[in-house]
């Protein structure tokens, strides 16, 4: 079969591509999946195509102009890919919002995107945009494409997505060829897609990315280590995130389907129903899968519980000879077959990644112990960076040179320098066109075009990096020691009863504290078998039992740590980090300075030599209304 | 001068005892076409007992029930269930063993036309049916957001997503007017929320009135448009929830008469 990979550099942008891919692949094959009502709906390249069209031109008959800002804010399906293609078509520029965004956020991106129209999926993402329109007088027209619920909605300015495919239609009988002449028009370093930074510090910042950040890259990554036309993708990371738009980059070079889950909720079952041959994963992602594994076995019947930890030691042997560059033996062979068609397979099966070659992870370190036993299972993981402003992956690793701890090497083109300060520096097509509205910071960030990452990093002699963790996050102790937080926190997730940990050290101590949250589901299915009851989140926190618990898992993990990176005293906290109180980011990321600062009280206690503290929590429910909460926290040291 | 609305459903000198036990006594109420009403009242009064007289399952001594000019005392319960009258229970009723698709593809069985040997064979006239109700089940499905669960057994569903099957039961019967038996008891407040949603949504997509029991006041004030109060199977209050709320009647039947609330409420 003729490939339908385009390499051809006069392809440069994304709506270039889908024309380009809709001739190559034919406009009756298939290019979008979404199940709908339970049942796999399938888009031909031509339906994508028309979609795309008339989107566009509805657009421009509603007044989008070339440059013009549009903010999305929706779940992964089709119209989303639709909106983005058609507004880019247009010379627009698509602002991704994520949607579990508060109003308040989703007024800042869009009031300081100028964004002139808003997509909200749904009632729900509407209810919000109506709530801060009075706030937005750039935003001429909400258009949502869930119906559901909106019916009796009266505001003017709500559209709904089909009419403007309706508008686009009519516009297009006046304008024949337009849409192709749009989009010959359009240029790879015109800017493609703002997307605000999650911002671990400050206020969050627009990064502007063009079309050529995302392909040049691309395309070389594309020939190491190709997708093919055969492979399939489940859509399920949110394109308010740029990896996703890497996805959109391969799927429309390579002309591969993309699959959409029916619902937020049902995503491994679709997973499980499509069996992709390329998947994405957050890491932290991976981070609850390990836990619900091993949460799962606990629970699981004798045999299973038997079969699993007889062939997890051959798992992990595997996965240890193959990172170390060996081949198993025939006496290990064997016993991996035998662990594989007992255990293995079935988990893989479990999880719909029984045929996925390409498994990838971004979005924060991870823990080797992860690396090592997803690999060890069949699931082989490949651990990459990037950025919206350094460029979507500059490197990461490639079968055959795994190493554990780092996350690979520099993609061709992609230049990699540590600062004097031990900061890693890039210079790359991927380097982004600088933050909207804010040449002062992208200044800062941006210097003779290395772009400053803020990541405290090592190249190896072989030019492998490891990201150590933030710049600003390493912290010095009294002893003249430095440590990064980052590293051990990572380590701590990994344990199945630590969902997060916020690792703590100043220059006039010489030890190191932690607050972990611990994991509700586990933690709570731990104390039901054990008997001990509890009543909330709280309460099971507190349980002498879960703090020796906790203890437990700190010290296996302290044994991987320098000797003064060890965590001396901790504090299990009565409360989850959360998106919505700005202690973690979208992605799910510890706002470090902020957390530090909101509980700068328990921190302190824990250099004192308190054995308890009682604490006011403020804590903002869904709905923006806020309630304290009041409670005595143990401060525990480790022996 | 203002359009009368229709009046969907008349329950007319409704009696219902059980030995001495007067359970319904003299209930006569309107339920106009498009409305929302709640009965509320305390434990005993009546509420259950009046659902299920309208849909079929007690008998009532003396009175009637007329439903879009039909006569329904004294119909056999199906025949109540077909005429357009679809209700969900307080202790909810599903086939435990089924999947939550499963039990809504059963309430559509009154509108299965085949023969029984079209469906022995199963392809053909059986099957368009069969499509033709899966795609209207999974409307409810996708408005009732129980994607989820469409594949879960039943049995094993927490008790606040069971509601909501029953409620898909109900809703896949097309019904002219939808009856609801406390529809957020042992709810918590998010999934209060959403049933609330399903509520209002359902009244607004498929223009039905809709006569909820509830005893979560909150609830009952926001969403209903009339308010009807029982005590000991006496009709003792008609009104909208502000009219209600500050009904004498009705503050004594829940708290007593000389429960020394102050002058004012009296």
């Amino acid at each position: 079969m003729e490939s339908t990979t385009i390499y051809e550099k006069s392809f440069d942008t994304f709506p270039k591509l889908l024309i380009e891919q809709c001739k190559r692949s034919g406009a009756n094959k298939l290019a979008l999946r979404h199940k709908d009502r339970g049942i796999w709906k399938r888009f031909t390249w031509g339906q994508y195509y028309d979609y795309v069209k008339y989107f566009s031109l509805g657009m421009i008959s509603l007044g989008l102009k070339r440059g013009d800002k549009v903010s999305i804010l929706g779940e992964n399906e089709p119209e989303w890919y639709w909106a983005d293609l058609g507004i880019q078509a247009a010379g627009g520029i698509v602002v991704g919002i994520f949607t579990d965004c508060m109003p308040k956020e989703v007024q800042y991106y869009a009031a300081h995107s100028d964004s002139r129209f808003i997509l909200a999926h749904d009632q729900e993402q509407v209810d919000k945009v109506i709530e801060i329109k009075d706030q937005l007088p750039l935003i001429e027209k909400v258009i949502y494409w869930d119906p559901k619920g909106l019916w009796s909605y009266t505001q003017p300015y709500l559209l709904n997505f089909y009419k403007v495919i309706e508008l686009g239609k009519e516009y297009e009988k006046q304008h024949p060829g337009i849409f192709e002449e749009n989009v010959s028009a359009g240029n790879g370093d015109d800017i493609a897609l703002i997307l605000y930074t999650s911002g671990t510090t400050g206020l969050p910042k627009g990064a502007m990315v063009s079309f050529n950040n995302i392909l040049i890259v691309g395309r070389i990554i594309n020939k190491i280590d190709p997708s093919f036309s055969t492979d399939n993708y489940v859509s399920a990371i949110s394109p308010a995130w740029i990896t996703e738009h890497n996805s959109i980059a391969t799927h429309l070079m390579v002309g591969h389907p993309v699959s959409f889950p029916e619902d937020p909720e049902t995503v491994q079952q679709d997973i499980r129903d499509i069996g992709p041959q390329i998947i994405f994963f957050a890491a932290r992602q991976l981070e609850a899968m390990a836990r619900i594994i091993q949460a799962k076995i606990v629970d699981a019947g004798f045999l299973k519980r038997f079969a699993y930890n007889l062939f997890l030691p051959v798992a992990y042997k595997k996965a240890d000879t193959e990172i170390a560059g060996n081949k198993l033996n025939i006496f290990w062979k064997i016993l991996y077959w035998l662990g594989d068609t007992i255990v293995f397979r079935n988990l893989r099966d479990k999880f719909g990644v029984l045929y996925a070659r390409k498994a990838a992870s971004g979005g924060a370190a991870l823990s080797p112990d992860i690396i090592r036993f997803f690999r060890g299972v069949g699931i082989n993981i490949r651990v990459g960076y990037g950025s919206s402003e350094g460029g979507v992956t500059s490197c990461g690793q490639l079968e055959g040179e795994i190493k554990l701890e780092t996350a690979g090497r520099p993609y061709g083109l992609v230049e990699m320098r540590i600062s004097e300060q031990g900061e890693l520096l890039i210079r790359s097509p991927g380097v982004f066109k600088g933050y909207y509205k804010d040449e002062e910071a992208t200044k800062k960030v941006v210097i003779n075009g290395w772009y400053h990452t803020g990541d405290f990093c090592f190249i190896d002699g072989d030019g492998h990096v490891t990201i150590m963790g933030r710049m600003a996050d390493v912290r010095k102790l009294s002893n003249n020691k430095t440590f990064s937080p980052d590293y051990a926190e990572i380590r701590l997730r990994f344990s199945p009863y630590l969902k997060d940990a916020l690792v703590f050290g100043r220059e006039t101590e010489n030890y190191v504290t932690a607050i972990v949250n611990i994991d509700k589901e586990t933690v709570g299915r731990w104390a039901e078998q054990k008997h001990i009851p509890y009543t909330t989140f709280t309460d099971l926190s507190q349980k002498p039992e879960v703090i020796k618990l906790v203890a437990d898992e700190l010290k296996k993990v302290n044994k991987a740590l320098p000797e003064h990176a060890r965590i001396k005293k901790f504090v299990s906290l009565n409360k989850e980090f959360d998106p919505d109180e700005a202690e973690l980011t979208r992605t799910r990321k510890l706002r470090r300075s902020f957390v530090e600062q909101r509980f700068k009280e328990i921190i302190d206690a824990m250099y004192g030599d308190k054995t308890e503290i009682a604490v006011h929590s403020e804590i903002t429910y869904r709905d923006g209304r806020k309630g304290i909460i009041e409670t005595v926290m143990k401060i525990n040291s480790i022996l | 001068m203002v359009e009368q609305p229709n009046k969907k459903l008349i329950v007319e000198k409704l009696f219902l005892n059980f030995g001495g036990v007067h359970a319904l006594d003299d209930i006569s109420l309107d339920i106009y076409d498009n409305e929302i009403v709640a009965i509320i009242g305390p434990n005993g009064a009546g509420k259950t007992c009046l659902l299920n007289c309208i849909n079929g399952f007690y008998r009532p001594q003396s009175g009637s029930i007329t439903f879009e000019g039909k006569q329904l005392v004294g119909l056999p319960r199906h025949k109540i269930a077909s005429l357009g009258i679809g209700r969900t229970f307080q202790n909810i009723q599903l086939y435990t063993g089924l999947t939550a698709v499963e039990n809504l593809m059963a309430a559509r069985h009154i509108f299965y036309k085949n023969t029984f040997i079209e469906d022995a064979i199963f392809f053909g006239p059986t099957q368009k049916a069969e499509v033709k109700h899966r795609e209207i089940v999974e409307d409810i499905i996708d408005f009732l957001d129980m994607e989820t669960i469409r594949d879960r057994v039943v049995g094993a569903l927490p008790y606040g997503q069971r509601k909501k099957v029953d409620m898909g039961r109900a809703l896949a019967l097309e019904p002219k007017i939808l009856l609801l038996d406390e529809p957020m008891a042992g709810m918590n407040s998010e999934e209060k929320e959403d049933m609330a949603r399903y509520i209002l949504d359902t009244h607004e997509l498929r223009r039905i009135p809709i006569v909820l029991i509830e005893h979560d006041m909150g609830v009952v004030m926001d969403i209903a448009q009339r308010v009807v109060v029982l005590d000991f199977g006496k009709k003792i209050a008609d009104g909208t929830p502000d009219e209600i709320r500050c009904d004498v009647r009705v503050i004594e039947a829940y708290l007593g008469r000389d429960s020394g609330i102050p002058m004012k409420y009296k």
